[in-house]
């Protein structure tokens, strides 16, 4: 009954994984990034985005196909060398406890302005960062678990808002559908891009599933449906408020629940209640970053168990998440490391893939 | 002479020791093991006329009436057949066995230790002066309660007899009911001084041989002195003892059992429990009842979503008024916000302790109105009623809308059909309404997400608890939340990983049956 932990992971978990990673609170102000780069055309950016996500995403699972028992930490090593591959390595997993802190400090600044307003941001945030942290100790297969059971609770409130609010849509506001300055469209393609790098999990999940071949598959389910549902966010934000009001607006989805009211007056006001739901996204978001982190560690140091990290990670991402001054320092590091990440996430895998096919390297095909 | 350990130790100091066939040597060791017990009784007597032997056993374990017609007059007074004929010592247990004895589940022993153990279990035991066997009849007859239906398990319809305390009695429940070659049941001796039978019971070629090992596994070091309940049992062989959620079921209803060894489960019995264990266990087996089955599937469809509705309110509901009034009193409509204000308006505390009181007192009278005895438990009712609801309002103690949601609390966790899973869940509201008063819905959240994460974690013998929610399983959703039709659920939990998958088929004759029909033969 020990080796039932082993590969256990289906094509539906491992879409289950991806959509919920990459559901989180890079949700709130999408709407804003996507008005910015490109005012009536953010549907259109968040289309691109999507497409750049998924080259990105496909990179890494034909990596993951390629070398069907290893993460990126262990063929890093075999694709360049130990040397070059530790350092990969490294800089993955310093990426991503900053990822992990980034979005803890997010989503504790977002509960702070609009929910416990009298709650210091430290507690909010050390509150969901010892959650991760907890919940992070689990195997790979109740790893796989927990993010099936909460997948269907982001679908829901998304498409709920997107629907209530669809009462107060004007089509003008969406019109012209086209770019007007691409070159501001570029920088914010990739920075709504890079709200999906949490999909970066799939290098740890693809070693664990039961049918590796059908990576691909889950990749692009995960993509599509999670790249859908930004969708549905940015259109119905942007058909609600237009874009010059957005740009007004710090986190423009959780606006619109503010607009949405159900039928019958059951709940007058949607906003708190979405938050609350909201929380299992960011969850799931966080614990997937905080996994990521603590088996990478486990695989370039060659141990056994990654529970050990998991604390001494903690203290660690949390003075991280203190570092920003405010909301407004925060987004802007957001931005920036968002597309710094883009190199990490995509450029990284995609090297190792060209070195790979050049060398002919493969990983065992016994799975 | 050596002193004495323990009874279990003086017992040891015989075992595997033959028996001598002196009955001098062997009442010194009773009277040296049973020093005092005058419940023993020593019957001494001639084996036809000719034999000294002495009778033992606990008069009040036996059936006096069978053991003086079965076992002393066929001894002492020579059958016809016998007439004349004369016996060497060593023949004697075979003629007894036999030509003579008039019983049904005889046996002979050797051992010293045995024989004592037969006695203590309740049987006649009698040995022969010269003969170094004993023979052991099974003439244990207690008093036992009649079969009644089930007291915490009532079902309108379905059969209405429970397990009493009698193994013997409750096997033989199972048995008539599975009247199948496949039915196992392998006996266990646990308890180093009660040593209570456990029995062990399983559907060959269904059940998981792994799960089956694991049990094993799991009662092998169990060295308790005594269990007296299955309950002692379940808290030796449960996954995680640390988690309030129940991973063994217990059941009194012999259909259940029957139902679930079918379903590729083991079940587990013990001398003395009215409660059959049964495992592996997920979590959607509390919030199901025998009528979910017995009953149409439409109408328990619903009725097992308004269970589970009152799962989920025993759970949140208090919580989530706790935040809501404390922290977001904008998400209610304006007028029941106000009628809600108006109504705390004379009570001094905070939502969160308000409802933490209402609630420990609601848990201090159902605790009490369990323990007293009935004729006084309704008396206490009305009086815990008055004071909880009316007067705690009037005095300005709590509001009005505090305590509907307490009744509605308390309702919701008497509709789960099991008790323990109610348990847990009672248990885990008062965290839940600390963080509510602490975080508001930010804090229920949290909560809730650390309760999640603990169910998705929690397995009982390698079986996910969450099963077949997560991981999900498309045969198994059709009896989650709803009840498919019996007609659709073909297959037996895969899950529990059954030998034999197959549970319901349609009989592929019925088709050509019906074309016979059809087709008016020739005549």
């Amino acid at each position: 009954m020990e080796n039932t932990d082993s590969r256990q992971i289906t094509l539906i978990q491992a879409s289950a994984i991806l959509i919920s990673t990459i559901i989180g609170v890079g949700v709130l102000p999408l709407p804003l990034f996507a008005v910015r780069a490109a005012d009536s055309a953010a549907p259109l950016v968040t289309i691109f985005a999507i497409g750049v996500a998924f080259l990105g995403i496909a990179l890494l699972t034909w990596l993951g196909m390629r070398f069907p028992n290893q993460s990126i930490f262990q063929y890093g090593n075999d694709i360049i060398g130990k040397w070059l591959g530790t350092i990969g390595s490294i800089v993955v997993i310093v990426f991503f406890a900053v990822l992990t802190s980034l979005t803890a400090r997010e989503f504790g600044e977002v509960v702070v302005t609009s929910v416990l307003k009298s709650t210091p941001v430290e507690v909010t945030v050390i509150v969901m960062l010892t959650l991760a942290a907890i919940s992070a100790r689990r195997s790979i297969t109740t790893f796989a678990y927990f993010h099936t059971f909460y997948f269907p609770l982001l679908l829901v409130p998304c498409v709920l808002i997107a629907i209530l609010s669809l009462g107060n849509a004007e089509v003008i506001n969406l019109q012209p559908i086209l770019l007007t300055s691409p070159n501001n469209a570029f920088m914010g393609t990739f920075t709504i891009a890079a709200l999906f790098q949490g999909s970066f999990i799939m290098t740890v999940v693809i070693p664990a599933m039961r049918k590796p071949k059908k990576a691909m598959k889950a990749s692009l389910f995960g993509i599509l449906v999670s790249g859908g549902l930004y969708l549905i966010i940015v259109v119905a934000s942007v058909s609600v408020f237009g874009a010059e009001e957005i740009k007004k607006l710090l986190w423009p989805t959780l606006e619109l629940a503010k607009g949405a009211s159900l039928p019958a007056n059951v709940l007058e006001r949607l906003d708190a209640a979405f938050l609350a739901v909201w929380v299992t996204a960011v969850f799931t978001t966080l614990l997937s970053s905080y996994f990521l982190t603590s088996v990478a560690l486990k695989q370039v140091l060659h141990l056994k168990e990654h529970q050990v990290f998991t604390f001494i990670l903690l203290p660690i991402v949390f003075f991280m998440a203190m570092l920003p001054q405010n909301v407004t320092h925060l987004y802007v590091i957001i931005e920036d490391i968002g597309r710094v990440g883009l190199y990490i996430t995509m450029a990284y895998p995609g090297l190792l893939l060209l070195i790979a096919m050049l060398r002919k390297k493969r990983g065992e095909r016994n799975a | 002479m050596k002193r004495k350990e323990s009874p279990s130790n003086s017992l040891k100091a015989y075992e595997g020791q033959p028996l001598s066939g002196s009955l001098e040597s062997f009442d010194h060791i009773t009277k040296e093991l049973f020093d005092g017990t005058e419940d023993l009784s020593i019957r001494r007597f001639h084996v036809f006329g000719q034999h000294k032997a002495a009778m033992y056993s606990f008069s009040h374990m036996v059936q006096q009436s069978s053991v003086n017609e079965d076992i002393i007059k066929p001894l002492m007074h020579i059958p016809h057949h016998l007439q004349g004929r004369s016996f060497a010592p060593d023949e004697l247990p075979d003629v007894i066995l036999y030509e003579a004895l008039y019983h049904g589940d005889v046996a002979r022993e050797q051992k010293v230790d045995n024989v004592i153990k037969a006695i203590l279990a309740g049987s006649t035991v009698i040995l022969i002066e010269g003969v170094g066997e004993a023979i052991v009849i099974s003439t244990r007859s207690i008093e036992k309660r009649g079969i009644e239906q089930p007291a915490t398990e009532q079902v309108i319809r379905g059969p209405r007899e429970g397990f009493i305390e009698t193994l013997n009695t409750n096997l033989a429940l199972i048995r008539y009911r599975l009247q199948s070659t496949d039915l196992r049941i392998k006996m266990r001796e646990i308890g180093r001084r009660t040593k209570s039978k456990v029995a062990i019971c399983y559907m060959d070629g269904i059940a998981d041989p792994e799960i089956l090992k694991e049990l094993d596994r799991r009662m092998e070091p169990i060295d308790i002195d005594g269990v007296l309940d299955s309950g002692y049992l379940e808290q030796f062989i449960e996954d995680n003892k640390w988690s309030p959620f129940p991973q063994v079921q217990y059941t009194e209803r012999p259909d259940k059992i029957v139902a679930n060894l079918m379903e590729g489960r083991i079940a587990i019995l013990v001398d003395g429990s009215p409660l059959a264990l049964v495992v592996p266990t997920v979590f959607n087996q509390f919030y199901q009842t025998v009528e979910d089955y017995t009953e149409r599937f439409m109408l328990m469809s619903a009725i097992r979503m308004a269970r589970l509705v009152a799962l989920m309110f025993s759970l949140v509901f208090p919580s989530l008024y706790v935040a809501i009034i404390s922290f977001n009193p904008e998400l209610i409509p304006t007028e029941f916000a106000v009628a809600v204000a108006g109504g705390r308006a004379g009570v001094p505390f905070p939502a969160v302790v308000e409802v933490l009181i209402m609630e420990v007192s609601m848990e201090v009278l159902r605790e009490a109105t369990i323990r007293l005895p009935q004729q006084v438990g309704g008396a206490l009712s009305i009086v815990g009623v008055l004071v909880v609801g009316q007067a705690a309002v009037s005095a300005g103690f709590a509001s009005p809308i505090t305590v509907v949601i307490i009744a509605l609390t308390t309702i919701g966790s008497f509709a789960t059909p099991a008790y323990n899973a109610a348990l847990a869940l009672r248990l885990l509201r008062f965290p839940l309404i600390i963080m509510a008063g602490m975080f508001g819905l930010y804090g229920i959240m949290i909560g809730l997400i650390i309760i999640a994460n603990h169910l998705l974690a929690l397995k009982s013998f390698g079986v996910p608890y969450l099963s077949p929610l997560v991981p999900g399983n498309f045969q198994g959703m059709k009896d989650l939340l709803i009840r498919g039709p019996l007609g659709s659920l073909t297959k037996r939990p895969v899950f529990l990983n059954p030998q034999d998958s197959v549970k319901f088929r349609r009989k592929e004759n019925d088709d050509a049956a019906g074309k016979q029909q059809d087709n008016p033969s020739p005549s």
